[in-house]
């Protein structure tokens, strides 16, 4: 009996079903959400440590200040985010024109780039660092603002895609029919779809507040370029500087008192983010109609769009694809050997994450779209966000602390790694399947099991094929999440050298040209890998 | 070709009853219709039947064998729901060969099997249309031909012709029926539609509230209906509320709260008790306006048992309903054949009867009655 005739045959059995769930809850907390907030639990037995941090009042303004800056560079982002994401979302889904096929590509683009070589990109496309030939825009500019110009370029495609993914569900209809009755289009807008918004403008803000406040990888780097690596410091790059600096034992106290507080900081914005925008009422009542007309009509909406496209363009593409001015160079003497073998363990971590994430991840994704109204289903929706707005070095830092409590010495480096991947990449496996699901009516798994389907065959061979392609966006996701992944990787291991930790390294040895080309040729091996992917299943898709 | 068998089912959803003590029986190859208003358990009785819903409590029995506890996809009782649910990603053929792949029978059989289905319903032409490309009424036969070609011998359906246009709905009532009938299965056809049932059915089951209030051929639950509730939900009655003054051998006389006297059928219950009468509406008469002759020059209005003005005449092509405004009983409606259109005026003074034996009566107090009629 194959193994998927013996699944069949115990999907049938509802103990079975039941036992299959307890384990993958089991998974869930053991693996991803108890590890993740452990540094909590630490605090308190380490606050002998803890408390000697809050008497040194050197490391204490460090670490205020390094927590005011990740904390408001994030808010700011995420504010520009909104302002130039709405239109641009507006114009990806209400509007037709020629190449949009094209511009929706690009802009997952900053997506699919390890940030490390997003930072390096953003230096050299705004700046003019040290030991860089390709000239740069050469405006200096404070690490603040630099900080700021990199965080809104990875932020901003996942504010357009939250956004128009609600978009795309409001009808337009409502906007017409304000419209016949008088309004202008921007009143419309404001007054009607605006407010149906809401949902989006909460995903799309705590993905962007999230990921800015956990970016490491190109932080550093850009601080690195900068040469205020040891000067301006963000939460992330604070851990990661105490971490290779000190050591994580002599630096133990102030390393679990900043991943504390950004845990605790993190979480309790992300319940007020939630409370405020579903409580903030966009304020409808008056109405402006020479002004809603003045910017309806005329010169105005073509300016906005305008401005949009050019935010897009010169913020956000230009300065990412400015690497590849490297190719204009000689080639660098790169150690190809090194490169290959990060590429390598850099893969088998992501692949390794992204499977078990599959198995482990899509039964939780079922369990919430399915029970959605049930207590249950609202809690696990809630604990699976956790790891997502959770600071990665933090939740890095904190994941090797509850495995090293349970097995001391760093032989195990590689596990932990994944194990680390695992539990951020955990919420971007669910979400989007969770999301497709929520898509499907439960009546097509439903009529295939009274056609004579065991569960899991209604699963696999009604529902998998419906949902296939967010399931794999989101697995591409989640791959290309964990392969730019640098903050979690280095909290976690000394010895574990990814892709991004490698380039780092060139970046501190001011090797500039070798860094930006072992760039160029992993972008190429991600793109590959990508496209290989989606041909595969497509292939696999009309077989069938 | 299993006689199904539900005892006592139960089940509740939260503070809500959707099934509370069902009961009922269909029989072997019968076509059941199980009517009701929105939210009055039809669908969980389908979906416990199947085993998609499992009872707080009762059994399920197919043949006399306890089903409760087995699972779904053993049960072959299949579902066609509203929406089809044709799975997108595959064709029509692959969508009716899905039971046959599922089961892994022998594929040569399958393929002819499958064939023969489709030919069945008239889907030749679009065996390799995927579902989006099929109109309403094709996705319901591809919908049919998938559940005719598993091996099930229960068809329970769920509404089937809800998401179709008026015409088409008319039109593949007779056609359902006779495919199902064919295969000689079992039916179960959940509808809220009064005609689709009358029309459809071997036997109707009233459902309310999570119980049968009567299962019975369409002529038992039309004409004689066992409650209030069904009287006016299976072709609509004019209720009146009274006691009952005496009762002959012929008929009953009923006097209402303000002393009208009215005749029904012939009953049981005692005199002196509170009773509703149920006249269907297409049994209500209005008898025409003698013209006023030579020998009488006043316009005579015939005997009956209501006195009121013409209030509303509704032009409904094969039929007209006259809505009569009576001081005695509020507002009456009667339906009557077209030709009657020009017999009437509004404003016309008329009176309201009927046959005694078309009209049923129940023992109830007024007080219950509004509780009786609500339709959610």
């Amino acid at each position: 009996m194959s193994v998927f005739e013996w699944i069949n045959r115990i999907s049938d059995d509802e103990r079975s079903r039941k036992a299959w769930f307890s384990l993958v809850c089991l998974v869930f907390a053991v693996l991803v959400i108890i590890p993740s907030v452990f540094v909590i639990l630490k605090m308190f037995t380490e606050w002998g440590i803890v408390s000697e941090v809050f008497g040194d009042p050197v490391t204490m303004s460090v670490i205020t200040s390094a927590l005011w800056n990740s904390f408001s560079i994030a808010c700011i982002v995420t504010v520009i985010d909104v302002a130039v994401g709405i239109p641009m979302a507006w114009i990806m889904v209400r509007k037709q024109f020629k190449g949009k096929k094209y511009l929706d590509t690009l802009m997952d683009m900053p997506l699919a780039f390890p940030t490390a070589v997003l930072g390096i990109s953003v230096v050299m496309f705004w700046g003019a660092p040290e030991g860089i030939t390709i000239p740069g825009l050469g405006l200096i500019v404070s690490p603040y603002i630099m900080l700021i110009l990199l965080h809104t370029i990875f932020t901003y495609p996942y504010m357009v895609r939250s956004l128009s993914a609600i978009l795309e569900q409001i009808e337009p209809n409502y906007e017409t029919a304000a419209m016949t009755l008088s309004a202008s289009r921007f009143t419309a807008v404001r007054t009607i779809t605006l407010p149906l918004f809401r949902a989006g403008l909460v995903t799309g803000t705590i993905l962007c507040f999230a990921r800015s406040l956990s970016e490491t990888g190109g932080t550093l780097i850009a601080l690195q370029m900068m040469g205020v690596g040891s000067l301006f410091f963000t939460g992330p790059t604070f851990i990661a500087y105490m971490k290779t600096e000190y050591g994580t034992d002599a630096a133990m106290g102030s390393m679990i008192l900043i991943s504390v507080l950004m845990i605790v900081l993190a979480l309790i914005l992300l319940v007020v983010v939630k409370v405020l925008i579903m409580r903030f009422r966009i304020p409808v009542k008056k109405v402006w109609p020479k002004f809603g007309r003045f910017v309806s009509r005329g010169a105005m909406p073509k300016l906005k769009d305008t401005v949009s496209v050019m935010f897009l363009a010169v913020v956000v593409l230009l300065p990412t694809f400015y690497i590849f001015t490297y190719l204009t160079q000689p080639m660098a003497d790169i150690d190809f050997g090194a490169l290959l073998y990060s590429t390598g363990i850099s893969f088998l971590i992501a692949g390794v994450a992204v499977v078990f994430n599959m198995v482990f991840g899509i039964p939780v994704a079922l369990y919430i779209a399915r029970k959605r109204h049930t207590k249950s289903g609202k809690i696990l929706d809630s604990l699976v966000n956790v790891p997502l707005i959770i600071p990665t070095t933090a939740l890095g830092f904190s994941l090797a602390l509850f495995w090293g409590s349970i097995y001391a010495g760093d032989s195990m480096g590689l596990l932990m790694v994944i194990l680390g991947h695992i539990a951020f990449t955990f919420p971007l496996v669910v979400r989007n399947v969770t999301g497709a699901v929520e898509e499907v009516d439960i009546s097509y798994e439903e009529v295939a099991m009274t056609l004579g389907a065991k569960p899991f065959q209604a699963f696999s061979k009604v529902l998998m094929p419906i949902i296939k392609s967010s399931v794999i966006a989101g697995a591409i996701l989640a791959f290309t999440r964990s392969l730019g992944e640098t903050g979690a990787t280095v909290a976690i291991s000394d010895s574990v050298e990814t892709v991004p930790v490698y380039i780092m390294g060139l970046i501190s040895a001011n090797r500039y040209s070798e860094a930006a080309f072992c760039s160029i040729v992993l972008i190429a091996i991600c793109f590959a890998f990508m496209l290989a992917v989606r041909i595969a299943v497509n292939r696999g898709g009309s077989r069938a | 070709m299993p006689e199904i068998v539900l005892d006592s089912l139960q089940k509740n959803f939260g503070s809500c009853s959707a099934a509370d003590g069902l009961s009922l029986k269909v029989k072997d190859g019968e076509y059941l219709c199980i009517l009701g208003p929105t939210g009055s358990g039809k669908t969980t009785c389908l979906r416990m039947i199947c085993g998609l819903t499992k009872p707080d409590g009762g059994r399920v029995l197919f043949d006399g064998i306890d089903v409760t506890d087995v699972p779904v996809s053993e049960r072959r009782a299949t579902m066609l729901s509203q929406v089809y649910s044709l799975f997108p990603s595959k064709t029509v053929y692959g969508n009716v060969m899905f039971s046959p792949q599922i089961k892994e029978w022998d594929e040569e059989t399958s393929k002819q099997l499958v064939k023969s289905m489709i030919k069945m319903v008239h889907m030749e032409g679009k065996a390799n249309a995927y579902p989006r490309e099929l109109s309403g009424g094709q996705q319901q036969r591809t919908a049919l031909a998938r559940a005719l070609a598993s091996d099930s011998d229960i068809l329970l359906l769920d509404e089937p012709l809800r998401a179709l246009d008026a015409r088409l709905r008319l039109e593949l009532r007779q056609e359902l029926r006779s495919l199902v009938k064919e295969m000689g299965l079992t039916a179960i056809h959940v509808t809220h539609d009064q005609d689709e049932a009358l029309e459809m059915a071997d036997r109707i089951a009233v459902i309310r509230n999570g119980r049968i209030v009567q299962a019975g051929t369409p002529m038992e639950v039309f004409q004689d209906p066992k409650t209030p509730f069904v009287a006016n939900f299976v072709g609509r009655s004019n209720i009146f509320t009274g006691k009952i003054s005496s009762v002959c051998d012929d008929f009953t006389e009923v006097v209402l709260d303000n002393g009208t006297l009215i005749k029904a059928r012939r009953t049981e219950i005692p005199e002196g008790t509170d009773v509703a009468v149920a006249v269907k509406i297409g049994s209500t008469r209005i008898p025409a306006i003698v013209s006023p002759t030579e020998e009488k020059p006043e316009p005579e209005t015939p005997h009956g048992f209501f006195r009121g003005r013409v209030e509303r005449i509704l032009y409904e092509g094969a039929t007209v309903t006259i809505e009569v405004d009576t001081k005695d009983a509020g507002l009456i409606s009667s339906k009557l054949p077209n030709r009657r259109y020009d017999d009437y005026e509004i404003g016309d003074e008329v009176m309201v009867t009927w046959m005694p034996e078309k009209a049923n009566i129940f023992a109830i107090s007024p007080r219950e009655i509004d509780e009786e009629l609500r339709l959610d």
